[in-house]
Protein backbone atom coordinates (compact mmCIF):
# COMPACT_ATOMS: atom_id res chain seq x y z
CA UNK A 1 0.00 0.00 0.00
CA UNK A 2 1.44 3.52 -0.91
CA UNK A 3 1.54 6.05 1.98
CA UNK A 4 -1.30 9.10 1.57
CA UNK A 5 0.33 12.60 0.21
CA UNK A 6 0.66 14.99 2.67
CA UNK A 7 -2.32 16.55 3.15
CA UNK A 8 -4.44 14.62 0.73
CA UNK A 9 -7.71 13.76 2.36
CA UNK A 10 -6.52 10.07 3.27
CA UNK A 11 -3.47 11.54 5.20
CA UNK A 12 -5.65 14.09 7.51
CA UNK A 13 -7.88 11.55 8.57
CA UNK A 14 -5.37 9.41 10.35
CA UNK A 15 -2.32 12.06 10.36
CA UNK A 16 -0.20 10.28 13.05
CA UNK A 17 1.30 7.87 10.97
CA UNK A 18 2.45 10.26 8.81
CA UNK A 19 4.32 12.83 11.43
CA UNK A 20 5.81 9.62 12.72
CA UNK A 21 7.60 9.29 9.96
CA UNK A 22 8.04 12.32 8.43
CA UNK A 23 10.02 13.26 12.39
CA UNK A 24 12.41 10.26 11.03
CA UNK A 25 14.10 12.45 8.56
CA UNK A 26 13.31 15.93 10.45
CA UNK A 27 14.15 18.15 7.50
CA UNK A 28 13.80 16.45 3.94
CA UNK A 29 13.20 17.53 0.35
CA UNK A 30 9.88 16.41 -1.04
CA UNK A 31 10.41 15.69 -4.96
CA UNK A 32 6.20 15.76 -5.07
CA UNK A 33 5.56 19.30 -3.39
CA UNK A 34 9.18 20.83 -4.16
CA UNK A 35 9.41 21.83 -0.88
CA UNK A 36 11.69 21.02 2.25
CA UNK A 37 9.68 19.17 4.99
CA UNK A 38 10.33 20.48 8.20
CA UNK A 39 8.45 18.73 11.32
CA UNK A 40 10.24 18.28 14.57
CA UNK A 41 9.09 20.53 17.21
CA UNK A 42 12.16 22.45 17.92
CA UNK A 43 12.95 23.44 14.68
CA UNK A 44 9.14 23.91 13.62
CA UNK A 45 9.52 26.79 16.47
CA UNK A 46 13.09 27.83 15.38
CA UNK A 47 11.55 28.59 11.70
CA UNK A 48 8.61 30.10 13.20
CA UNK A 49 10.35 32.58 15.41
CA UNK A 50 13.04 33.26 12.50
CA UNK A 51 11.14 35.71 9.43
CA UNK A 52 14.27 36.83 8.74
CA UNK A 53 15.48 33.39 7.47
CA UNK A 54 11.84 32.05 6.76
CA UNK A 55 9.71 34.51 5.45
CA UNK A 56 5.85 34.66 5.46
CA UNK A 57 5.91 37.26 2.29
CA UNK A 58 3.50 36.75 -0.34
CA UNK A 59 5.85 34.70 -2.64
CA UNK A 60 4.81 31.34 -0.03
CA UNK A 61 1.30 30.88 -0.99
CA UNK A 62 -1.16 32.62 -4.25
CA UNK A 63 -4.32 32.40 -3.24
CA UNK A 64 -6.20 34.17 -5.67
CA UNK A 65 -4.77 37.32 -4.08
CA UNK A 66 -2.87 40.67 -6.21
CA UNK A 67 -1.30 42.07 -3.05
CA UNK A 68 0.18 40.35 0.12
CA UNK A 69 -2.12 39.44 2.56
CA UNK A 70 -2.34 41.23 5.42
CA UNK A 71 -0.94 40.59 7.87
CA UNK A 72 0.25 37.17 6.86
CA UNK A 73 2.19 37.87 4.13
CA UNK A 74 4.19 41.09 5.22
CA UNK A 75 6.97 40.15 7.65
CA UNK A 76 8.61 42.29 10.75
CA UNK A 77 9.03 44.94 10.57
CA UNK A 78 6.49 46.09 8.69
CA UNK A 79 4.12 43.19 9.62
CA UNK A 80 4.38 45.09 13.27
CA UNK A 81 2.84 47.99 12.17
CA UNK A 82 -0.30 46.22 10.96
CA UNK A 83 -0.30 43.68 14.19
CA UNK A 84 -0.05 46.62 16.47
CA UNK A 85 -3.09 48.40 14.91
CA UNK A 86 -5.36 44.79 14.89
CA UNK A 87 -4.02 42.72 18.03
CA UNK A 88 -6.59 45.27 20.26
CA UNK A 89 -9.06 44.02 18.49
CA UNK A 90 -8.37 40.28 18.93
CA UNK A 91 -7.27 40.40 22.48
CA UNK A 92 -8.24 37.90 24.68
CA UNK A 93 -10.40 40.95 26.98
CA UNK A 94 -12.09 41.72 24.04
CA UNK A 95 -12.95 38.30 22.81
CA UNK A 96 -14.52 37.72 26.19
CA UNK A 97 -17.06 40.51 25.56
CA UNK A 98 -18.70 38.79 22.58
CA UNK A 99 -19.08 35.56 24.51
CA UNK A 100 -22.57 35.89 25.42
CA UNK A 101 -23.53 36.53 22.10
CA UNK A 102 -21.32 33.41 20.81
CA UNK A 103 -23.52 31.26 23.10
CA UNK A 104 -26.31 32.28 22.05
CA UNK A 105 -25.54 31.70 18.50
CA UNK A 106 -24.15 28.11 19.53
CA UNK A 107 -27.58 27.29 21.17
CA UNK A 108 -29.68 28.61 18.50
CA UNK A 109 -27.70 26.17 16.07
CA UNK A 110 -27.88 23.59 18.55
CA UNK A 111 -32.20 24.34 18.69
CA UNK A 112 -32.15 23.60 14.90
CA UNK A 113 -31.41 19.82 15.16
CA UNK A 114 -31.75 18.83 18.75
CA UNK A 115 -34.94 17.24 18.05
CA UNK A 116 -34.03 15.51 15.58
CA UNK A 117 -31.67 12.65 16.65
CA UNK A 118 -29.40 13.04 13.91
CA UNK A 119 -27.13 15.67 12.10
CA UNK A 120 -24.64 16.12 10.27
CA UNK A 121 -22.63 18.33 12.17
CA UNK A 122 -20.33 20.06 9.44
CA UNK A 123 -23.33 21.36 7.73
CA UNK A 124 -25.79 21.84 10.72
CA UNK A 125 -23.08 23.59 13.24
CA UNK A 126 -19.38 23.52 12.39
CA UNK A 127 -19.52 25.31 8.94
CA UNK A 128 -22.32 27.48 9.89
CA UNK A 129 -21.09 28.98 13.73
CA UNK A 130 -17.90 30.51 12.49
CA UNK A 131 -19.14 32.02 9.37
CA UNK A 132 -22.14 33.62 11.66
CA UNK A 133 -19.53 35.47 14.39
CA UNK A 134 -17.59 36.55 11.01
CA UNK A 135 -20.46 38.35 9.65
CA UNK A 136 -21.33 39.92 13.26
CA UNK A 137 -17.84 41.02 13.52
CA UNK A 138 -17.28 42.62 10.39
CA UNK A 139 -20.84 44.06 10.53
CA UNK A 140 -21.75 42.01 7.45
CA UNK A 141 -26.06 40.79 6.78
CA UNK A 142 -26.78 37.18 7.47
CA UNK A 143 -28.06 37.20 3.99
CA UNK A 144 -24.68 37.71 2.42
CA UNK A 145 -23.61 34.02 4.03
CA UNK A 146 -23.88 32.11 1.05
CA UNK A 147 -22.54 34.44 -0.86
CA UNK A 148 -19.40 34.85 1.32
CA UNK A 149 -19.25 30.68 1.22
CA UNK A 150 -19.08 30.74 -2.31
CA UNK A 151 -16.12 33.43 -2.55
CA UNK A 152 -14.57 31.50 0.34
CA UNK A 153 -14.56 27.68 -1.67
CA UNK A 154 -13.45 29.31 -4.81
CA UNK A 155 -10.54 29.60 -3.32
CA UNK A 156 -9.67 27.70 -0.99
CA UNK A 157 -11.47 24.43 -2.91
CA UNK A 158 -11.86 25.58 -6.34
CA UNK A 159 -14.23 23.20 -8.26
CA UNK A 160 -10.94 22.54 -11.48
CA UNK A 161 -9.92 20.16 -13.68
CA UNK A 162 -6.54 20.96 -13.79
CA UNK A 163 -4.22 23.15 -11.59
CA UNK A 164 -3.91 25.92 -14.51
CA UNK A 165 -8.12 25.81 -14.42
CA UNK A 166 -7.56 26.04 -10.34
CA UNK A 167 -5.35 29.01 -10.22
CA UNK A 168 -7.44 30.70 -12.90
CA UNK A 169 -10.85 30.14 -10.53
CA UNK A 170 -8.68 31.51 -7.75
CA UNK A 171 -7.53 34.81 -9.51
CA UNK A 172 -11.83 35.04 -10.33
CA UNK A 173 -12.69 34.68 -7.29
CA UNK A 174 -9.97 36.93 -5.64
CA UNK A 175 -11.37 39.42 -7.62
CA UNK A 176 -14.78 39.45 -6.67
CA UNK A 177 -13.37 39.46 -3.17
CA UNK A 178 -11.60 42.95 -3.80
CA UNK A 179 -15.03 44.29 -5.08
CA UNK A 180 -17.40 42.61 -2.66
CA UNK A 181 -15.34 44.64 0.08
CA UNK A 182 -14.69 47.76 -2.09
CA UNK A 183 -18.52 47.90 -2.31
CA UNK A 184 -18.78 47.48 1.72
CA UNK A 185 -16.14 50.13 2.44
CA UNK A 186 -18.25 52.81 0.35
CA UNK A 187 -21.21 51.85 2.62
CA UNK A 188 -19.22 52.18 5.89
CA UNK A 189 -17.68 55.51 4.21
CA UNK A 190 -20.92 56.64 3.62
CA UNK A 191 -23.13 55.36 6.62
CA UNK A 192 -20.53 54.18 9.55
CA UNK A 193 -21.72 51.71 12.10
CA UNK A 194 -20.47 50.09 14.93
CA UNK A 195 -18.44 46.94 13.34
CA UNK A 196 -15.01 46.28 12.56
CA UNK A 197 -15.38 47.70 8.50
CA UNK A 198 -15.82 50.88 10.19
CA UNK A 199 -13.64 50.62 12.45
CA UNK A 200 -10.86 49.70 9.85
CA UNK A 201 -11.44 53.22 8.27
CA UNK A 202 -10.67 55.14 11.40
CA UNK A 203 -8.10 53.25 13.15
CA UNK A 204 -4.73 54.57 13.15
CA UNK A 205 -1.34 53.75 15.09
CA UNK A 206 0.74 56.95 15.60
CA UNK A 207 -1.13 59.15 13.44
CA UNK A 208 -1.11 56.60 10.66
CA UNK A 209 -4.38 55.56 8.69
CA UNK A 210 -4.62 52.29 7.04
CA UNK A 211 -5.37 52.55 2.91
CA UNK A 212 -8.14 51.63 1.17
CA UNK A 213 -5.99 49.13 -0.38
CA UNK A 214 -4.37 48.13 3.34
CA UNK A 215 -7.96 47.71 4.11
CA UNK A 216 -9.24 45.61 1.62
CA UNK A 217 -5.88 43.30 1.81
CA UNK A 218 -6.81 42.36 5.45
CA UNK A 219 -10.10 42.07 4.72
CA UNK A 220 -9.84 39.51 2.18
CA UNK A 221 -6.68 37.38 4.75
CA UNK A 222 -10.10 37.60 6.97
CA UNK A 223 -12.55 36.18 5.11
CA UNK A 224 -9.84 32.61 4.59
CA UNK A 225 -8.10 32.26 7.65
CA UNK A 226 -11.19 32.72 9.90
CA UNK A 227 -13.92 30.52 8.55
CA UNK A 228 -12.43 27.27 7.73
CA UNK A 229 -10.38 27.15 10.50
CA UNK A 230 -12.31 26.92 13.26
CA UNK A 231 -14.87 24.39 11.09
CA UNK A 232 -11.92 22.24 11.03
CA UNK A 233 -11.28 22.34 14.43
CA UNK A 234 -14.89 21.89 15.58
CA UNK A 235 -14.86 18.84 13.17
CA UNK A 236 -12.02 17.02 14.37
CA UNK A 237 -12.74 17.77 18.29
CA UNK A 238 -16.07 16.26 17.83
CA UNK A 239 -14.66 13.20 15.74
CA UNK A 240 -12.26 12.21 17.97
CA UNK A 241 -15.00 12.90 21.18
CA UNK A 242 -17.60 10.83 18.86
CA UNK A 243 -14.68 7.55 18.72
CA UNK A 244 -13.69 8.23 22.16
CA UNK A 245 -17.12 7.94 24.94
CA UNK A 246 -14.40 7.83 27.88
CA UNK A 247 -13.32 11.08 27.41
CA UNK A 248 -16.45 12.38 26.23
CA UNK A 249 -17.88 11.43 29.61
CA UNK A 250 -15.47 13.04 31.47
CA UNK A 251 -16.02 16.04 29.46
CA UNK A 252 -19.23 16.01 30.02
CA UNK A 253 -19.12 15.24 34.00
CA UNK A 254 -16.40 17.68 34.93
CA UNK A 255 -17.07 21.11 32.32
CA UNK A 256 -13.99 22.63 34.10
CA UNK A 257 -11.51 20.62 31.84
CA UNK A 258 -12.89 22.19 28.95
CA UNK A 259 -10.39 24.83 28.28
CA UNK A 260 -7.48 22.09 29.17
CA UNK A 261 -9.18 20.02 26.60
CA UNK A 262 -9.41 22.84 23.91
CA UNK A 263 -5.91 23.05 24.28
CA UNK A 264 -5.53 19.21 24.07
CA UNK A 265 -7.65 18.61 21.08
CA UNK A 266 -6.11 21.50 19.46
CA UNK A 267 -2.37 20.09 19.68
CA UNK A 268 -3.52 16.13 19.32
CA UNK A 269 -5.69 17.15 16.11
CA UNK A 270 -3.74 20.50 14.67
CA UNK A 271 -6.14 21.09 12.42
CA UNK A 272 -4.13 23.47 10.53
CA UNK A 273 -1.36 20.92 9.70
CA UNK A 274 1.09 22.69 7.82
CA UNK A 275 2.29 26.63 7.59
CA UNK A 276 4.65 27.85 4.13
CA UNK A 277 7.57 29.96 4.38
CA UNK A 278 10.62 30.39 1.67
CA UNK A 279 13.95 30.74 2.60
CA UNK A 280 15.20 33.93 1.78
CA UNK A 281 18.82 33.37 1.96
CA UNK A 282 21.34 30.36 1.78
CA UNK A 283 21.79 28.90 5.26
CA UNK A 284 22.47 25.61 7.10
CA UNK A 285 19.13 24.65 9.38
CA UNK A 286 19.56 21.92 11.68
CA UNK A 287 22.02 20.07 9.61
CA UNK A 288 20.62 20.81 6.29
CA UNK A 289 21.86 22.89 3.35
CA UNK A 290 18.77 25.39 2.48
CA UNK A 291 18.59 27.95 -0.46
CA UNK A 292 17.03 31.11 -0.75
CA UNK A 293 14.46 30.89 -2.63
CA UNK A 294 13.23 27.32 -1.20
CA UNK A 295 9.84 26.79 -0.36
CA UNK A 296 9.14 25.33 3.24
CA UNK A 297 6.38 23.35 4.57
CA UNK A 298 6.56 23.66 8.23
CA UNK A 299 4.76 20.44 10.13
CA UNK A 300 2.62 22.18 12.89
CA UNK A 301 0.62 18.54 13.15
CA UNK A 302 4.29 16.66 13.39
CA UNK A 303 5.63 19.35 15.75
CA UNK A 304 2.74 18.89 18.15
CA UNK A 305 3.28 15.46 18.14
CA UNK A 306 6.74 15.22 18.73
CA UNK A 307 7.58 13.05 21.20
CA UNK A 308 10.92 14.97 22.43
CA UNK A 309 8.24 17.62 23.56
CA UNK A 310 5.36 16.04 24.62
CA UNK A 311 5.19 12.91 26.35
CA UNK A 312 3.09 10.44 25.67
CA UNK A 313 2.35 12.45 22.05
CA UNK A 314 -0.20 10.45 20.57
CA UNK A 315 -2.42 10.19 23.56
CA UNK A 316 -4.88 12.92 24.17
CA UNK A 317 -4.82 14.07 27.81
CA UNK A 318 -6.76 16.32 30.11
CA UNK A 319 -4.00 16.81 32.26
CA UNK A 320 -0.82 18.29 30.46
CA UNK A 321 1.27 20.05 32.68
CA UNK A 322 3.07 21.87 29.91
CA UNK A 323 1.19 22.05 26.48
CA UNK A 324 3.13 24.27 24.42
CA UNK A 325 1.53 23.25 20.83
CA UNK A 326 1.59 24.85 17.84
CA UNK A 327 -1.52 24.82 16.70
CA UNK A 328 -1.78 28.71 15.93
CA UNK A 329 1.61 28.94 14.87
CA UNK A 330 4.10 31.38 16.84
CA UNK A 331 6.31 33.41 16.63
CA UNK A 332 5.43 37.23 15.17
CA UNK A 333 2.64 35.42 12.87
CA UNK A 334 0.85 33.63 15.63
CA UNK A 335 -2.78 33.47 14.80
CA UNK A 336 -4.15 36.75 15.22
CA UNK A 337 -7.84 34.96 15.53
CA UNK A 338 -6.28 32.85 18.54
CA UNK A 339 -8.35 33.92 20.79
CA UNK A 340 -11.44 34.36 19.02
CA UNK A 341 -10.76 30.65 18.09
CA UNK A 342 -10.42 29.54 21.82
CA UNK A 343 -13.74 31.22 23.06
CA UNK A 344 -15.59 30.09 19.88
CA UNK A 345 -14.19 26.22 20.56
CA UNK A 346 -14.87 25.98 23.94
CA UNK A 347 -18.24 28.03 24.24
CA UNK A 348 -19.24 25.80 21.36
CA UNK A 349 -17.82 22.39 23.13
CA UNK A 350 -19.22 23.33 26.73
CA UNK A 351 -22.81 23.93 25.21
CA UNK A 352 -22.55 21.38 22.61
CA UNK A 353 -21.93 18.35 25.42
CA UNK A 354 -24.27 19.88 27.37
CA UNK A 355 -27.02 19.31 25.68
CA UNK A 356 -26.06 16.51 23.76
CA UNK A 357 -23.48 14.67 26.42
CA UNK A 358 -24.35 11.19 24.45
CA UNK A 359 -23.65 11.08 20.45
CA UNK A 360 -22.04 8.54 18.01
CA UNK A 361 -21.33 8.20 14.37
CA UNK A 362 -24.14 6.80 12.45
CA UNK A 363 -23.91 3.16 11.82
CA UNK A 364 -22.29 2.21 8.32
CA UNK A 365 -21.28 5.77 7.93
CA UNK A 366 -17.54 6.63 8.40
CA UNK A 367 -16.51 10.46 8.58
CA UNK A 368 -15.09 11.79 5.44
CA UNK A 369 -12.02 14.90 5.72
CA UNK A 370 -11.19 17.17 2.91
CA UNK A 371 -8.12 17.77 1.29
CA UNK A 372 -5.36 20.77 2.58
CA UNK A 373 -6.01 21.96 6.14
CA UNK A 374 -8.48 19.13 8.34
CA UNK A 375 -12.37 19.73 8.01
CA UNK A 376 -14.08 16.92 8.35
CA UNK A 377 -16.71 17.82 5.44
CA UNK A 378 -18.91 14.71 6.07
CA UNK A 379 -19.37 14.18 9.95
CA UNK A 380 -23.26 11.75 10.16
CA UNK A 381 -23.85 11.91 13.91
CA UNK A 382 -26.75 10.15 15.84
CA UNK A 383 -27.76 11.12 19.28
CA UNK A 384 -30.99 9.80 21.93
CA UNK A 385 -33.64 12.44 22.67
CA UNK A 386 -33.77 14.00 25.34
CA UNK A 387 -36.97 13.40 27.13
CA UNK B 1 9.83 33.56 43.85
CA UNK B 2 10.54 36.27 40.88
CA UNK B 3 8.40 36.06 37.55
CA UNK B 4 9.90 38.47 34.96
CA UNK B 5 8.76 38.57 30.94
CA UNK B 6 10.89 39.22 27.86
CA UNK B 7 8.86 41.42 26.22
CA UNK B 8 10.52 40.76 22.99
CA UNK B 9 9.68 36.98 22.86
CA UNK B 10 6.30 37.56 23.37
CA UNK B 11 3.87 37.42 21.07
CA UNK B 12 0.89 37.33 22.59
CA UNK B 13 -0.63 33.70 22.57
CA UNK B 14 -1.88 34.46 26.47
CA UNK B 15 -1.45 30.97 27.81
CA UNK B 16 0.07 32.14 31.10
CA UNK B 17 -2.56 34.22 31.58
CA UNK B 18 -4.99 32.03 30.96
CA UNK B 19 -3.53 29.60 33.63
CA UNK B 20 -2.48 31.95 36.30
CA UNK B 21 -4.67 35.38 35.84
CA UNK B 22 -3.49 36.48 39.30
CA UNK B 23 -0.27 36.33 38.20
CA UNK B 24 -0.05 37.70 34.49
CA UNK B 25 -2.19 40.05 32.78
CA UNK B 26 -2.77 41.55 29.18
CA UNK B 27 -1.27 44.63 27.86
CA UNK B 28 -3.66 46.46 25.48
CA UNK B 29 -2.57 44.03 22.46
CA UNK B 30 -2.57 41.28 24.43
CA UNK B 31 1.11 40.50 25.31
CA UNK B 32 1.96 39.89 28.75
CA UNK B 33 2.40 41.85 31.59
CA UNK B 34 3.37 40.26 35.62
CA UNK B 35 1.06 41.61 38.02
CA UNK B 36 2.74 40.24 40.46
CA UNK B 37 6.39 40.49 40.26
CA UNK B 38 7.52 38.85 43.66
CA UNK B 39 4.87 35.85 43.53
CA UNK B 40 3.40 34.85 46.67
CA UNK B 41 4.12 31.07 48.07
CA UNK B 42 0.21 29.99 47.50
CA UNK B 43 0.56 31.10 43.84
CA UNK B 44 4.01 29.36 42.88
CA UNK B 45 2.83 25.96 41.38
CA UNK B 46 0.46 27.84 39.36
CA UNK B 47 2.80 31.02 38.58
CA UNK B 48 5.07 27.96 37.26
CA UNK B 49 2.87 26.45 35.09
CA UNK B 50 2.06 29.54 33.57
CA UNK B 51 6.00 30.05 32.56
CA UNK B 52 5.91 26.55 31.89
CA UNK B 53 3.06 26.61 29.07
CA UNK B 54 4.24 29.59 27.10
CA UNK B 55 5.27 28.07 23.27
CA UNK B 56 8.00 31.24 23.17
CA UNK B 57 9.52 30.58 26.33
CA UNK B 58 9.40 34.43 26.95
CA UNK B 59 9.06 33.81 31.19
CA UNK B 60 11.57 33.39 33.31
CA UNK B 61 11.49 32.20 37.16
CA UNK B 62 13.64 32.73 39.30
CA UNK B 63 13.02 30.58 42.37
CA UNK B 64 15.81 31.72 44.53
CA UNK B 65 14.57 35.51 45.05
CA UNK B 66 12.52 36.74 47.79
CA UNK B 67 8.98 37.06 47.03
Amino acid sequence: MTKPVLLSPEFNADPLPGYREARRCPVAHDALLDSVLISRYSDVLAALRDPETFSSEMSAASIGQQRPLIPLQVDPPRQTRFRRILDPHFSRRRMQALEPDVRALVNGLIDSFEREGRCEFNAAFAVPLPCTVFLQLMGLPQSDLPELLALKDGIIRPEADSPEEGQALREATGTRIYAYFERLLDERRRKPRDDLMTWFLSAELDGDRLSREEILDISYLFLLAGLDTVTATLGCSVAHLSRNPGERARLVAQPGLWPAAVEELLRHETPVPVVVRVVTRDTTFAGYELSAGQSVLLLLGAADTDPLEFEAADDVSFERETNRHLAFGGGPHRCLGSHLARMELRVALEELHRRIPDYEIAAGEEPRWGGGIREVQYLPLVFPLAT
Amino acid sequence: MRVRVDGVRCVGHGRCYEIAEEVFGEDERGHCVVRLTGVPPELQAKARQGAANCPERAIEVDDEAAS
